[in-house]
């Protein structure tokens, strides 16, 4: 079953506007946490164990503490660049319910005493920039943005950028690089953002899911949030379910929740399909196999017990009309046309591996090929900057491992189809 | 302020650094081996070539040492299994790519991607599938090529301009492996420190126009110097065989020039080249001409501008018969030295010295300054517009001496009537003296003789009242020189080019009569090979 902490309005039309926003209880919370210390806002946050909703999953009020005791301007980033292969469940949040994700924002910068905030959405997202620009500037009129907000003497700033199609900028240092009107790379780390981030300002980035979830940890309280999910994954999660699945799309579960009842959920697989595999994560997390998938269930822990990720929520459902050698192919282009250059084994590596892949579905691959993609990986993996080089191994690894027999099947098949002459070397 | 020491262990070896340097400079410090090729000691940090992994213990994932900074008890090893494996496989991400043309690569030799996989590297590559192409032979500006299949993406040269010279011509465009460097709109690498981006730059992708394809680096010896371009007396590696000078390099140098020099500095490895130089010395033209008692002086053959040579140590001997035993060309002598602040403070001590015991009084000495608009000109990095290395020197020795005439005093000297004797210690680089063609004909209409101490030919030929000796260039004799903060410095005599020059003070020993010792045979190996590859500038 659905539990719809976030999404519970979404199927009204009237909720994308302030008006209708406002009848289903909006901004209420934000005058509620107004009267609050910020401190408490992000005790709160902490205590409920929410966990940043992007990828990584690190606990957002932890975050949060990081900032420096001191006076120095700070910003808040919402990271709207959604851009990890099969994730979409930002832009239902920010078309759906861009006010909730305001209201989100501006508790969280009252809790971080933050001044002025960005939204950085992705360039592809015309329609998500259309609808956020105009919440932005009905919040402004009714007074929710600008100086004194409510009358609280709380100032704040919110404004939008627009970014220009690399996935790269969705790493939040990457992001602060092309917010700052730099290249979009990466930046060294340490000093964190939350020291010296945008602007050499301390920074916070958090996802639009995370940062929409901070209203109903306020609005219902800890404990109410607590008791959905697990104890280490409280609350519930967007899932963007693609694939080989009769209705895809978004659903929102409480975390923990079994892999395949959000199959289900999803209207399951077309008829006369087996299930293959599930990328539970977006493309950068470890393939599940079929047998996997039964254990699997959709937290931070179960996930990484399995050796994969639960990342951004991206399922992508893997039945078994679907070629494996095709499917990674296709991830390793991906990630060679999106590493930003920076680090030597991500930029040359990345290159190289989707050669390597693309060379075994053409028709070109040996058998030692995939002891080779594994090698390469590896010494990929925690090698660099950021965890793109990461996220192109770490699939082509699970890939090669967990269906070699079937890589083996396609070098033997189409070697055999050029010896005969079938395909062109 | 001295900053605290603090303890830590490299390699099981302990050692005390101050607090607040990163491992990589740590790992200097003792010179223990590491891999690395984007961190350089004089730009920031990019951390992106990631080879300087390092295990620290109680960390469970390799770091790099460039980014990080070392703790109190630290214990840090390069040498485990799993770092050798990651700069193996760090090594072989930065080749695939990379064209591997040593044979016709200028950089091989002082390449790093060669050193590195020599030292950390040599494994049996992987890599079979083709490699990407980049753009080749890339005129970046008046001084560099690029060759961007060579680049590994360091990103030393962006750092450089960006930090140092602050011109900020560089970047990097594209991303992934179509990463390039290059210059937005193709705005040309034109500053005046555009070649320390070739000097850093680890492999072979920025060559210099000057040096390309001149000689490889293994046929090179390399001695300390330091430039004489101008009065900041960058610290210099001068590159040398037998066939000549090919190139200067900054050499570190933390009170003057730290990692770098500038451009027109580079252009010193030419004073010293046989080429152009005056190789022996010149007598008057007129004079010596169907002038019979004189004419044993001239050997006969005449020099390129038209004046006679002769043997520099027969010249001397000469000019001491003729200016000072006989004195008969020396009546009434009424002497001026003129000296310029190109040569070393031993010079000046002996040649003035010299002058005041037989030639003339501190009211006959004079300072010979060139471009006075542009003499304090700073570009607030290193570039001064004194364009001579030892100006100070020069002026505290004439100051000792209490003799401090300005160029002002000897225009007036020279306007009162003609004199007779003018002893000139010219420029060794002429170039710098912009004026220096009306300045001769000037000395020439107010005088009986002109002895002139020059390195080059005078720009002028048929000098009629003129004896040129052939002097020694910086890289040819020792002394000392004071840069414009009063910093002395040695330069070292390395080779002689030209074995008819004499430095000053060799010329004053002649010229009190007394025998010089024995010259070493030349350096040189005759004939000089041709160069069918001359560096031009503008040329690729």
């Amino acid at each position: 079953m659905e539990n719809k902490l976030l999404s519970e309005h979404y199927d009204k039309e009237e909720y994308s506007s302030l008006k209708g926003y406002q009848s289903y209880g909006g901004y209420k919370t934000l005058e509620t946490a107004l009267g609050k210390k910020p401190e408490e806002v992000v005790q709160l946050v902490k205590d409920s164990g929410l966990r940043g909703r992007g990828g990584a999953g690190f606990p957002t009020g932890v975050k949060w503490g990081f900032l420096p005791n001191n006076s120095e301007p700070r910003y808040l980033l919402c990271n709207a660049d959604e851009g990890e292969p099969g994730t979409f469940k930002d832009r239902l949040i920010m078309e759906k319910a861009p006010h909730q994700l305001i209201e989100g924002m501006l508790i969280s910068a009252w809790g971080i005493k933050s001044h002025k905030s960005y939204i950085y959405i992705r360039g592809e997202y015309q329609n998500c920039i259309h609808i956020m620009e105009k919440a932005i500037e009905e919040a402004y009129s009714a007074g929710y943005l600008g100086e004194s907000i409510g009358g609280s003497g709380f100032r704040h700033d919110m404004d939008i950028y627009i970014g220009a199609g690399a996935y790269i900028c969705g790493e939040e240092t990457g992001m602060i690089s092309s917010l700052e009107g730099k290249k979009g790379q990466p930046k060294l780390k340490p000093p964190f953002p939350a020291v010296k981030g945008y602007l050499d300002k301390p920074t916070i980035v958090n996802n639009v899911e995370t940062l929409a979830a901070v209203v109903p940890i306020l609005k219902d309280g800890v404990e109410k949030f607590r008791s959905i999910g697990t104890e280490k994954s409280p609350g519930t999660k967007f899932f963007s379910v693609s694939g080989c699945v009769q209705k895809p799309g978004n659903y929102e579960v409480p975390l923990g929740y079994p892999l395949m009842d959000l199959i289900k959920l999803a209207g399951g697989l077309r008829e006369g399909r087996t299930l293959k595999a599930v990328i539970p994560g977006g493309s950068s997390a470890p393939v599940l196999t079929a047998e996997e998938c039964k254990k699997a269930l959709m937290d931070f822990e179960s996930l990484s017990e399995l050796g994969s990720m639960l990342g951004s929520g991206a399922v992508i459902i893997i039945d078994d009309s679907c070629s494996m050698v095709d499917m990674l192919s296709v991830v390793e282009k991906f990630y060679h046309h999106e590493s930003c250059g920076q680090c030597t084994p991500c930029r040359e590596g990345t290159g190289w591996l989707s050669k390597v892949v693309d060379d075994i579905l053409k028709g070109q691959g040996r058998i030692q090929d995939l002891d080779l993609i594994k090698g390469i990986s590896e010494n990929m993996m925690g090698k660099t900057i950021c965890a793109l080089s990461d996220a192109a191994a770490l699939p082509a690894i699970s890939f090669v491992t967990k269906f070699r027999e079937e890589f083996e099947q396609h070098i033997r098949k189409t070697l055999s189809q050029r010896k005969s002459g079938m395909l062109s070397a | 302020m001295s900053k605290k020491l603090i303890k830590c262990k490299i390699n099981k070896q302990e050692i005390e650094v101050p607090e607040g340097i990163s491992i990589i400079e740590a790992f200097k410090k003792l010179d223990q081996p590491i891999a690395h090729y984007c961190w350089h000691p004089g730009l920031s940090v990019a951390g992106v070539c990631r080879l300087c992994m390092v295990d620290i213990e109680g960390i469970p994932k390799l770091q790099i040492a460039c980014n990080t900074e070392v703790k109190e008890g630290m214990k840090i090893s390069n040498q485990s299994e799993k770092v050798k494996e990651t700069v193996k496989w760090g090594l072989e991400f930065h080749l695939i790519n990379h064209p591997l043309d040593c044979p016709i690569c200028d950089q091989a030799g002082e390449c790093e991607l060669q050193e590195q996989y020599m030292n950390f590297g040599q494994y049996s590559p992987n890599m079979s599938e083709r490699k990407v192409k980049k753009r080749k032979v890339i005129d970046l500006g008046p001084q560099i090529v690029l060759d961007s299949e060579r680049c590994i993406l360091c990103s030393r040269c962006v750092r450089f301009t960006d930090e140092v010279s602050k011109t900020h011509e560089l970047g990097i465009f594209n991303r992934g492996d179509r990463s390039e460097i290059g210059s937005f709109k193709d705005k040309p690498l034109d500053n005046n420190y555009s070649v320390n981006t070739v000097d850093i730059c680890p492999v072979g992708a920025l060559t210099s126009k000057e040096f390309r394809f001149r000689q490889r680096v293994w046929y090179l010896k390399t001695a300390d110097s330091v430039c004489v371009g101008c009065s900041t007396g960058c610290n210099i590696k001068v590159d040398y065989n037998e066939e000549g000078l090919f190139r200067v390099r900054p050499r570190y140098n933390k009170e003057i020039n730290g990692y770098w020099m500038c451009d027109k500095g580079r252009e010193v490895y030419r004073l010293p080249n046989r080429k152009g130089r005056l190789l022996e010395a010149q007598v008057p033209v007129p004079r010596f001409h169907g002038d019979d008692g004189h004419s044993h002086v001239g050997s006969g053959h005449s020099h390129e501008n038209g004046n006679p040579s002769v043997s520099s140590v027969e010249i001397l001997q000469k000019i001491r018969k003729l200016f000072l035993v006989d004195k008969k060309e020396n009546k009434n002598a009424n002497n001026v030295l003129i000296l310029t602040a190109q040569y070393t403070n031993e010079e000046y001590e002996s040649l003035i010295s010299f002058f005041l015991d037989n030639l003339g009084t501190e009211k006959d000495i004079f300072y010979w300054k060139n471009n006075p608009e542009s003499f304090n000109d700073f570009d607030g990095l290193l570039l001064r517009g004194d364009k001579n290395p030892n100006t100070k020197g020069l002026l505290e020795i004439l100051e000792n001496k209490k003799t401090l005439n300005s160029w002002e005093d000897l225009e007036s000297r020279l306007s009162t009537g003609k004199l007779d004797t003018l002893w000139v210690a010219g420029p060794e680089n002429q170039k710098v003296y912009p004026k220096l063609e009306d300045e001769i004909k000037f000395f020439e209409s107010h005088c009986k003789n002109i002895i002139w101490w020059t390195v080059h030919p005078l720009p002028i030929s048929d000098l009629q009242n003129t004896w040129q000796i052939p002097t020694k260039t910086f890289f040819e004799k020792e002394g000392t020189i004071v840069n414009f903060s009063g910093i002395k410095q040695k330069i070292r005599a390395v080779e002689v080019l030209v074995s008819a020059a004499l430095s000053l003070s060799e010329s004053v020993t002649l010229l009190k009569g007394e025998e010089l010792k024995k010259e070493e045979p030349p350096f040189l190996k005759p004939p000089m090979k041709t160069n069918y590859f001359p560096g031009k500038k503008k040329v690729i």
